[in-house]
């Protein structure tokens, strides 16, 4: 299964760029994420509740950064394992470019499911993929807009200084 | 005191419509099937199964699953497997067949996507299925060998361990002119076929409640299975149990269709934990462990070629079957006789001299394959039948009189088709008329070219065929099979007069106990609902077969037939030492001794039974007051009684959205003897429907990393009522002389040949459009790639 999009984020690619290795922007921003642990700058093992057409499953996985081209590209692949649900794993490269508007970020993915997913949601896995993917996203930009607030906030009370 | 009787004309039983007499139990919600069955002390079991299609175990944790509510035991293979003998599906008169041996959890590999790797026995099913989210499974996942054709390649990838190659069975069958004959025909036709892997999807999934009793050492299996006495020397054998230990019950059994017959690692889980709990242990397959577990069907590839001689005549085919099974042949009937039985179909219709098949039965990590209703006929059927359809337009002749031409003569028997099999007596060509006059054949031609006109498009398919049925020991006991040959009959007069019927074939919905009825109460002059007849349970009925390749008429008809006339004579024996009379001139009817001469009434069936039973003392010193015998009974003459027919399809496709409305469907069947004409036909129709259901409909749909996307009934369509064409049947009745019954088999005979009537069908519509259709299932994306939408 392939997917693949393209987001305008309102934030300059440094700011992107650091938010995608920040625990707590990722935290807030995949979908169903109960727990997140930093094991290393780039791995990740997290614990995510979703549910996918009839089956909902807690999924343990690991997630790694790789192929590092700072402020360009990396990519993200992860493997979870939902026990009797099934699993899923995949990889995505994101790239980034600088744009008028901010950053925009394109991302082409290659997933795996197997097990009760495949054989119950096949129909709806690609769906509800990108539907995860797209509420990743939307919410990664809720965050880097926040921040992005704060910091207009703190950079007045800067010059003041 | 004695009341008229009349005469023996009203018990002429054989060849009459009896209703099924289970289905008013039915009706009444009186069914007892094993999945409503309950025993105190009794534990659910639920399996984890592996999501990967191949790797390997590298860690199970089960620590979490253990403290759930409600669980009692969980078992990993290390625990289970110690106590069952490992299983291996070949047989020896498959030459060089190979499959890894088996038993009930995974080991270390993982083969399918589905396997059992980890049993928990808890309470409830619900508590077990919870606790089976809890166990945790690291799997090392590798790459699954999908593709039939690849896996064949030199340097493929295993798709079990122990392999050198993923060969599991090849084959040759030739006639040393075949080459001569292809190298100077007139014409020849060639296509590439392609049959989609379906399941039997039926009604009641797989049961088993397993009952071990450590105090007896009795084990008392209550299976929804077509083949008790098969369970009950392999659960004695592979659990090191004497036979007589084993007791195996099937009572109603929600559908079989060839699919309960097959050994499953999760029965032989239940039996094993049953046996090392000592409380009786259930398993009941959900719908999605169905499509995961069950043994799928079809699945070939099959490149064919026919020469055709310039004046029409079928004069050779040639044939190369391809088919994946999964990882591992099933047991105990195997994986490869479909594929072998796909090639010695072949043309069997047909006066054709030369022939060569060659069959690969390749393993690949997918659910297993192995018998399902029909064996081998539709792929065999399709593929002729659509050669036989190329061949006639090519040569501008109608399909109906090249069939004409070239099926076997009626008068010509018996025969041996090119591939060996012996056919006793056929009527192909009976059959071929029949069906013309029944289906108007001639106003449909007519109609179908009027409606072209307005760009409506239907489309005509004739397809005979061959039925093997009534098999003997050829099929699995020359293989070295523990797969019984016989089935054994007991029929008993008891004190009171009743007659009962304990017999070894099975009820699985068919009506094989009615028919039995009707047997049994013809030979005693009895009335069907005066005959009870038991089956399924291996302690009080006789060994024997069961269920299985058309044998229940056939096969257990004739072994009752036997029986009931073994007891007739008993019983007129015993009449003639009542009456000091000659046996000779007496003579059973309407539930009476009579006058054979006279017909004037001697003696009720129950004053014999009482003097039997309860004053022997007023008999002759020495006389045997039997009332009860036993008879067996194994085909002995052909190694099969083949059936032979024909069917009919008319459809109308629509070429803008590749839908196929199927319009009507035609058989004329020639089983022999009939002893239920409304049986026979329910067996037809339903038949019809299983052959139309992987014609257009059902597939096991799996991705190229060896998961199955559709298990659930949203997505794997099975032919409903609505889409399903009123079928109309006729019949030719040819006797087999091999038995007094002079029954065959007549189960498969509407699955054989109604896909390949469809498929010739289809095509007939596609005609116009120079498109061709020749993969099932014929979806609709399938018709529209073929017009080139």
């Amino acid at each position: 299964m392939e997917l693949d999009g393209t987001y305008t984020l309102d934030a300059s690619p440094q700011q992107v760029w650091d938010a995608l290795f920040d625990r707590d922007v990722l935290e807030k921003s995949i979908p169903g994420c109960t727990e997140l642990l930093q094991i290393s700058p780039t791995t990740f093992s997290a614990v995510v509740k979703l549910k996918i057409g009839p089956v909902s499953a807690k999924f343990k996985g690991d997630v790694e950064l790789s192929d590092i081209v700072p402020l360009k590209s990396c990519t993200l692949a992860g493997k979870g394992n939902g026990g009797i649900a099934g699993f899923a794993k995949g990889s995505a490269r994101i790239t980034l470019e600088e744009t008028p508007e901010g950053t925009t970020l394109t991302y082409t993915a290659e997933a795996a499911i197997g097990g009760k997913i495949a054989a119950l949601g096949s129909r709806l896995v690609k769906a509800a993929s990108r539907k995860l993917a797209d509420e990743f996203f939307s919410k990664f930009s809720a965050v880097l807009a926040e921040i992005s607030a704060e910091n207009h906030i703190e950079t007045p009370s800067e010059s003041v200084a | 005191m004695n009341m008229q009787r009349k005469s023996g004309s009203t018990t002429k039983h054989i060849g009459h419509s009896h209703r099924r007499l289970n289905a008013k139990r039915h009706l009444a919600g009186r069914g007892q099937f094993v999945s409503d069955k309950t025993l105190p002390r009794m534990l659910h079991a639920a399996f984890v199964r592996s999501p990967m299609a191949r790797g390997r175990i590298l860690d199970i944790d089960i620590s979490d699953a253990l403290k759930a509510p409600g669980v009692m035991r969980v078992f990993t293979a290390a625990e289970l497997n110690r106590i069952c003998e490992p299983w291996s599906g070949t047989l020896d008169h498959f030459a060089g067949m190979k499959s890894t041996p088996q038993n009930i959890l995974s080991e270390g590999d993982i083969l399918w996507a589905g396997q059992p790797v980890v049993m928990v026995l808890a309470h409830s099913r619900a508590e077990a299925e919870d606790a089976c989210e809890l166990v945790f499974i690291d799997i090392e996942d590798e790459e699954p060998v999908i593709d039939g054709a690849a896996a064949m390649l030199p340097g493929a990838k295993l798709a079990a361990p122990g392999l050198t190659d993923n060969i599991c069975f090849q084959t040759v069958l030739e006639t040393p002119g075949v080459d001569a004959v292809f190298a100077g025909a007139a014409h020849i036709f060639e296509e590439s076929f392609i049959f989609g892997r379906h399941t039997a999807v039926t009604l009641e999934p797989r049961a088993i409640l397993a009952d071990f009793d450590s105090a007896s050492g009795q084990l008392t299996v209550h299976h929804g299975t077509q083949t008790p006495y098969q369970f009950q020397d392999l659960y004695a054998r592979h659990f090191n149990l004497r036979e007589g230990q084993v007791r195996v019950i099937a009572p109603d059994v929600g559908g079989s269709f060839g699919m309960k017959l097959h050994l499953y690692h999760e029965e032989m889980g239940a039996v094993a934990a049953s046996i090392l709990t000592g409380r009786p242990v259930r398993f009941l397959a959900d719908r999605l462990e169905s499509f995961v577990s069950d043994i799928h069907a079809r699945d070939h590839q099959v490149q064919a070629r026919m020469a055709v001689s310039a004046e029409g005549e079928i004069l050779a085919m040639q044939v190369d079957d391809l088919a994946p099974v999964g990882a591992v042949s099933a047991y105990p009937r195997t994986s490869a006789a479909e594929g072998n039985q796909v090639i010695r179909l072949m043309g069997a219709p047909y006066q054709m001299a030369d022939y060569r098949g060659r069959l690969s039965v390749v393993f690949q990590n997918k659910v297993q394959t192995s018998q399902y209703r029909a064996v081998g006929h539709p792929i065999a059927c399709g593929v002729t039948e659509r050669l036989c359809d190329m061949a006639a337009e090519a040569l501008g002749v109608d399909p109906f009189d090249f069939r004409a031409r070239n099926l076997i003569r009626d008068d010509a028997y018996p025969q041996t088709s090119a591939t060996g099999y012996q056919f006793e007596k056929l009527s192909h060509e009976a059959c071929l008329q029949q069906l013309r006059q029944m289906m108007n054949y001639d106003g449909l031609r007519a109609e179908q070219a009027e409606l072209r006109k307005k760009g409506i498009h239907r489309g005509i398919g004739i397809a005979p065929f061959v039925e093997i049925t009534n098999p003997g020991a050829t099929f699995y006991g020359v293989g070295g099979a523990r797969i019984s040959a016989q089935d054994g009959a007991i029929v008993k007069l008891t004190p009171a007069g009743d007659v009962q019927c304990l017999i070894s074939v099975t009820e699985q919905g068919q009506g094989t106990e009615t028919i039995i009825a009707q047997v049994v109460a013809e030979q005693l002059a009895l009335q069907p609902s005066a005959v009870k007849v038991v089956t399924g349970d291996t302690d009080t009925t006789p060994s024997g077969g069961a269920t299985w390749a058309c044998r229940g008429a056939g096969i257990g008809g004739e072994t009752a037939l036997r029986a009931a006339r073994k007891l007739r004579d008993q019983i007129l024996s015993i009449a003639g030492k009542i009456l000091q009379a000659d046996a000779a001139t007496l003579m059973l009817s309407d539930g009476a001794v009579v006058d054979a001469a006279t017909g004037t009434h001697r003696l009720d069936l129950a004053e014999i039974g009482r003097i039997a039973t309860y004053r022997p003392d007023t008999l002759p010193a020495g006389t045997d007051i039997s009332l009860t015998v036993a008879h067996h009974f194994a085909p002995q003459g052909y190694p099969f009684d083949f059936t032979n027919g024909i069917q009919a399809s008319l459809v109308e496709v629509d070429v803008e959205t590749g839908f196929v409305k199927l319009l009507k469907h035609w058989v004329v069947e020639d089983c022999g003897t009939i002893i239920n004409p409304l049986l026979v036909d329910e067996q037809i129709r339903g038949g019809v429907v299983q052959g139309l259901g992987p014609a257009f409909f059902e597939e096991c749909l799996y991705d190229d990393t060896g998961q199955l996307t559709n298990g659930s009934l949203a997505d794997y369509l099975v032919p409903m009522a609505c889409e399903m064409p009123d079928i109309e049947i006729g019949h030719v009745e040819t006797p087999t002389l091999d038995t007094i019954l002079g029954a065959k088999g007549v189960g498969e005979a509407g699955t054989a040949a109604a896909g390949a009537a469809a498929m010739n069908a289809v095509n007939d519509a596609l005609r116009p459009f120079n498109a061709s259709v020749s993969q099932t299932p014929m979806t609709p994306a399938r018709i529209l790639a073929v017009l080139g939408h």
